[in-house]
């Protein structure tokens, strides 16, 4: 199995990538990153730069065929899941930790503790209304914490404001949707924000940073495999 | 830049409004009949745009059976050049609210002439006394004014204290409007819907303005080629949807259905018009770079105006009229703007300001799928040397490094 982290994984939140292996090793699965990892193509496909994208994805396909792919990033998966079926004609064999966390629970590979924690999890545009992903991460707070909802979940999820090349090129746009978004976690009385993509994640901690807010700090909002992670403890 | 015209009351304003409207139209929005409207409407959406050049021919024969004039208008300029022909000698003409007409520059048109253009929709009438003249709905244009605004804007306008009374504020336009229109000769309005084979417009209001400038000597219909349908029960079920979605009500208080002038064969047989109603009808069927979009976007077309989409659009719940173009607003009017117009006037709408997030697919009655369209302009944006600086490093760090961050 290939276990793709994405470029916010690689750079900027190395310690999903850690979670995630964790967990893995924790479930005996025999997985492999690549040494070379590069981009899955989102960015360049969203932001108009199309041939750019399908050189990078016509390259990845090589090492993506063949393979049973496990991604972090909900941008990653719906690329890979969707954009390579579209634009290349290749369906590939990818799930999302999210899946690949609740099937192990399922099975009883893993057997996670409760955690007596308040959790709140926010469907990232990717996973959810473009995936139609939205039980697999609840299942998985389910059976780790009590899950309670925020306003605008599921089909009607709130955007982050990550998506779209719109980080990039308008940082306050992007910051003010997630600080519309952190105020919807504030409402709740959970003690973290869980999510799935880590483009969200980076998002949603750099408004917590910004904000400067007591109640919202940047550690309150975590990915989903940090979470569990802990509830496999010893 | 991002534009910033928008101010931070007005956004609050706005939302307020979205927020009554939403719950307002909840329940409906749920219910099985709606559901099956919705499926319907689609169906008919569907087949008008893929028999668009039948429909238009069709439209042509039918409405000139039925004693109305067509003019039909490749661009804005030759819309506006048959319009001037029919109000040249007026001083005064009356109109309701129309986005197709605001599209081609109606109003510019008519300062420019010297005549004096007669808002009557009570929210468009309220916008046009602010130095903007932006709306923020497509049904409800003043949504981002509050009671306080619209008082002080009215009370400049009138020269006169008025107060922040909702009632009195109406009785104040109302009476303005009712006098000012009693010097018009013609009216201009827009449709909702037309049906080919019927030779007959469909307008849905619920001020009744449009039963008064329809009434006048002449009435001029500017109609997109893309609210084309088969028959005036498409047309109804195409408006009867529109009006759930825009305004949370199964029904609106009028639906007008213009089939021909005002006639009367009461005497003799002897064909007579212009007995109440307008002695004539004119219809600009205005192209525009809707045969544009029908090639390259035909999805684009199948939107039936209701605003629906930006009343959750999350981009459109912080910039609001800044994101789209004129009264095109959200990301389906910034890929309309893109065939209206041209890929730098799409750009400046706000083509990279949308997260693709594909909210507006779930809450649009014909779900398109604006993200999808938006992606393959920016495709066609970036090919035409138009994109967002920060991207282009961005792709040439990917390009390099396989990261955007490294």
């Amino acid at each position: 199995m290939l276990y793709f982290r994405g470029c916010v994984v690689r750079d900027k939140l190395p310690h999903i990538g850690e979670a995630t292996g964790k967990i893995l090793d924790k479930a005996h699965l025999d997985y492999h990153i690549l040494e070379n990892e590069g981009c899955c193509g989102s960015f360049l496909l969203r932001t108009g730069f199309t041939d750019e994208a399908l050189e990078i994805m016509k390259r990845n396909l090589e090492d993506f065929k063949n393979e049973k792919i496990v991604v972090s990033c909900a941008g990653c998966f719906n690329t890979l899941k969707n954009d390579y079926k579209e634009l290349l004609g290749e369906e590939l064999d990818v799930v999302h930790t999210s899946q690949l966390f609740r099937d192990l629970i399922n099975k009883g590979t893993l057997k996670p503790k409760k955690i007596p924690l308040t959790i709140c999890y926010h469907d990232p545009c990717h996973l959810g209304r473009h995936c139609g992903e939205y039980q697999a991460p609840r299942d998985v707070l389910d059976s780790i914490t009590v899950l309670v909802e925020m306003e605008k979940i599921k089909e009607n999820s709130r955007c982050c404001g990550a998506g779209g090349g719109v980080k990039s090129a308008y940082p306050p746009i992007a910051e003010k949707l997630a600080s519309n978004r952190l105020k919807d976690f504030q409402d709740t009385d959970a003690d973290f924000m869980i999510t799935s993509c880590s483009f969200c994640l980076l998002n949603l901690k750099d408004a917590c940073e910004k904000l400067n807010n007591e109640q919202c700090k940047a550690s309150k909002v975590k990915d989903l495999s940090e979470i569990l992670l802990e509830a496999l403890k010893d | 830049m991002m534009k910033t015209n928008i101010k931070e009351s007005e956004i609050q304003a706005m939302n307020k409004s979205f927020r009554i409207l939403n719950e307002r139209r909840k329940k409906l929005l749920d219910n099985s009949q709606t559901e099956k409207l919705k499926k319907q409407v689609k169906k008919i959406r569907e087949y008008s745009i893929n028999h668009l050049d039948d429909l238009k021919e069709l439209a042509f024969k039918r409405l000139r059976d039925n004693g109305i004039e067509v003019i039909y208008a490749s661009d804005a300029n030759e819309a506006l050049k048959a319009i001037y022909g029919i109000v040249k000698d007026e001083k005064y003409v009356a109109k309701s609210k129309s986005n197709t007409a605001s599209e081609i520059g109606i109003t510019d048109l008519f300062k420019e002439k010297g005549i004096k253009l007669i808002e009557t929709d009570l929210g468009d009438r309220i916008v046009q006394f602010t130095t903007k003249k932006k709306s923020s709905h497509p049904i409800g244009p003043a949504a981002h004014l509050n009671i306080g605004d619209i008082a002080e804007l009215l009370s400049k306008k009138f020269k006169k204290h008025v107060n922040e009374d909702p009632q009195e504020i109406l009785n104040l336009v109302r009476q303005d409007v009712l006098e000012e229109i009693e010097s018009c000769n013609v009216g201009i309005t827009g449709a909702n819907s037309l049906a080919a084979e019927d030779g007959s417009l469909v307008m849905v209001h619920n001020e009744g303005n449009i039963s008064l400038v329809s009434m006048l000597n002449t009435h001029i219909i500017i109609v997109g080629i893309d609210k084309l349908v088969r028959t005036i029960e498409e047309a109804i079920s195409v408006v009867k949807l529109e009006t759930i979605y825009a305004t949370g009500k199964t029904v609106p208080a009028y639906m007008n259905v213009i089939s021909s002038p005002s006639k009367t064969a009461d005497i003799e047989q002897i064909l007579l018009n212009g007995m109440y109603g307008a002695s004539r009808v004119v219809v600009v069927l205005l192209d525009n770079g809707r045969s544009k979009a029908l090639k390259d976007c035909p999805e684009s077309l199948f939107c039936i105006g209701c605003g629906s989409c930006i009343v959750t659009c999350p981009i459109y719940n912080i910039l609001g009229y800044d994101f789209g173009y004129n009264r095109y607003l959200g990301g389906r009017g910034v890929v309309f703007s893109r065939y209206l117009r041209n890929e730098q006037i799409c750009y400046d709408s706000g083509l990279f300001t949308c997260t693709l997030c594909g909210q507006c697919t779930l809450d649009c009655p014909l779900e398109i799928h604006t993200n999808h369209l938006i992606q393959e302009l920016r495709c066609e944006s970036v090919n035409s040397g138009l994109f967002k600086d920060k991207h282009r490093k961005t792709a040439q760090k990917i390009k390099r490094n396989g990261s955007p961050f490294s």
